[in-house]
């Protein structure tokens, strides 16, 4: 695997770019479809290819057997299953929290109990206009399947990855989905595939707030960003208001690392944080 | 649905919150406007206009037809707005919202009844047929502030229209064709455009050109519409809580500002664009000198 690849909608996935560890299942990400092949030749082995349902550079990560489309930025977000999002509470019943996780889309479920330690007495008592950061757990097929997402991992009860639960306090940014597809990729994902995601704003301003209280952050694949500095005290609305300002001015011109590290150390001088 | 989904409460609490440090979620102070920038395209009176996020698109078209009975010497102008799923997936299209007949009416009221437009010099000959003059505004993307931008995009657009000549001969209205005839400017006889204010903090915090977000999490609006000279031709305040009296005073001061800005804008585009077109227009063509060197 040398150059990025990238894909068209429609377009195949080369076998030789598929992840090399055969024991363990493919995982599919968003972007990627498999379907069955129209005219299968004798040479090929299997009767399935993949096929892209987005433009992007494919990505493929060896160690976790997952392959993804890194998408450019739209703002269109379309649930996939394990995908980590932020949704806003609409209204609740008996069993369910009603979240939004896009505006103007059918309410996705949550339910009441999935939270990390909830039980009938200790569940959370969200409100309408609440935020939870949750992962898709499962989207349905066909049309009025309703998608449905939680909290908590439902086969070992901890809430992992860790934070998913509701979000108190801070400030939500709208950013593209496939922005916040990179930052996520950026802030789990080891130093050599940084490179394909290109940011190093999050480490940027991690350095430069450490000093002023730090911030926590999380993104949310339906291109949500939820910024907290609830610790800087008194720089806290500020230095809300400048990470947001780098994200949305990153995602809106596609800045290239340096000009990320400029832009930086720009908005925190206008906005008299002293790093 | 045709309803903007609601904010979080954490986002509106941020706001106010951050407003009460005078601080913007854009980095604005709260009498900053966004960058506005005004494209033309190849046509006469059509106007693209971005003011931050927010964008929009407005043609202006001249046909001729027959005068009002009870107004035989003016001629009709009319504003069209239709808020779209092009805008916002908020908006369902062919379904008139309240925010829609809002902002036609506030437009309506601001640039027509305030007569920019001199519709009496749109008469060709009284009582048989005037001009019509009709002002379509297209939303091609909504982040807050739509009165405003659609203002800005009407009045540029009646600037920069022109209109094909008509003349009367014997009786008979002949109509020149654009490449017969150097078409004709409107007669506009002021530049009158709104300047939007939101309150937050009863009535305490007052900040103009809001985006989506922020008049979501406000109180209540005020509406200023004013020319360059000063001449209020339009206040309003519709729903919501009560704003204190001297809001409205102080804030016309700063809107007058604001108009004068925005126009000085809106005069520094149509000029460029007006240097654009001299080069090889009709104006150029039409140059009775020729370049033959002489001598």
């Amino acid at each position: 695997m040398s150059s990025p690849l990238i894909l068209l909608p429609g377009d195949e996935v080369p076998t030789d770019y598929l992840p090399s560890n055969g024991s363990a299942p493919l995982r599919l990400g968003p972007g990627l479809r498999l379907l069955s092949e129209a005219h299968p030749t004798p040479a090929s082995t299997s009767k399935h290819v993949l096929t892209a349902t987005q433009a992007g550079i494919l990505s493929t990560d060896n160690k976790r057997n997952a392959i993804s489309i890194l998408s450019s930025s739209n703002r269109r977000y379309v649930p996939t299953p394990n995908d980590l999002v932020i949704a806003q509470v609409h209204h609740s019943s008996v069993d369910y929290f009603y979240c939004m996780i896009t505006p103007q889309s059918p309410h996705a479920v949550l339910g009441q109990l999935s939270f990390e330690g909830a039980t009938k007495k200790t569940r959370p008592m969200l409100q309408g206009g609440d935020l939870v950061y949750a992962r898709v757990l499962s989207t349905g097929l066909g049309a009025g399947a309703e998608v449905e997402i939680a909290c908590v991992n439902p086969a070992t009860g901890k809430s992992e990855p860790g934070g998913l639960g509701p979000l108190k306090g801070g400030m939500v940014f709208d950013i593209s989905t496939g922005f916040a597809a990179r930052l996520i990729r950026a802030s789990s994902a080891p130093s050599e595939q940084q490179e394909v995601a290109g940011l190093v704003v999050l480490d940027e301003l991690g350095k430069k707030l450490e000093k002023v209280g730090g911030f926590e952050i999380a993104v949310g694949r339906n291109g949500k960003v939820w910024v907290d500095c609830s610790n800087s005290e008194d720089n806290a609305v500020r230095a809300t208001v400048a990470i947001g300002r780098c994200l949305t001015a990153i995602d809106e011109h596609n800045l290239n690392p340096t000009d990320q590290r400029k832009l930086v150390t720009r908005i925190l001088r206008e906005m008299k944080i002293e790093s | 649905m045709n309803k903007e989904a609601a904010l979080s409460v954490a986002e509106r609490d941020f706001i106010l919150d951050a407003l009460r440090e005078d601080v913007r979620l854009d980095g604005r102070s709260a009498d900053q406007l966004r960058p506005l920038t005004l494209s033309f395209g190849e046509e006469y009176g059509h106007v693209k206009v971005q003011l931050g996020k927010t964008s929009l698109i407005v043609r202006i078209s001249a046909e001729v037809a027959k005068p009002h009975d009870d107004r035989p010497f003016d001629g009709i102008f009319s504003i069209a707005m239709e808020l779209t799923a092009m805008g916002s997936p908020a908006w369902e299209n062919g379904r008139q919202g309240d925010f829609e007949t809002y902002v036609t009416n506030v437009l309506d009221r601001v640039i027509r009844h305030s007569n920019a437009l001199d519709t009496e010099s749109l008469c060709v000959l009284k009582g048989v047929s005037c001009w019509t003059i009709r002002a379509d505004v297209h939303i091609t993307g909504y982040d807050g502030n739509l009165i405003d931008a659609s203002c800005i995009g009407v009045m540029a657009g009646l600037q920069h229209f022109r209109r094909p000549d008509a003349v009367v001969k014997e009786g008979q209205v002949i109509v020149y064709g654009i490449d017969e005839k150097v078409p004709v400017p409107l007669n506009i006889t002021h530049k009158p455009l709104s300047v939007t204010f939101h309150t937050f903090d009863e009535g305490k915090l007052v900040i103009l050109d809001a985006t989506r977000k922020e008049e979501q999490a406000s109180e209540a609006d005020v509406v200023i519409g004013l020319n360059n000279a000063g001449d209020v031709c339009y206040l309003s305040k519709f729903s919501g809580s009560p704003v204190d009296a001297m809001v409205f005073v102080t804030k016309t001061t700063v809107a007058l500002e604001k108009v004068k800005e925005l126009n000085g804008i809106i005069d520094k585009a149509l000029q460029a664009d007006l240097a654009k077109r001299a080069k090889g227009g009709l104006a150029e063509q039409a140059r009775a000198e020729n370049d033959r060197l002489i001598g």
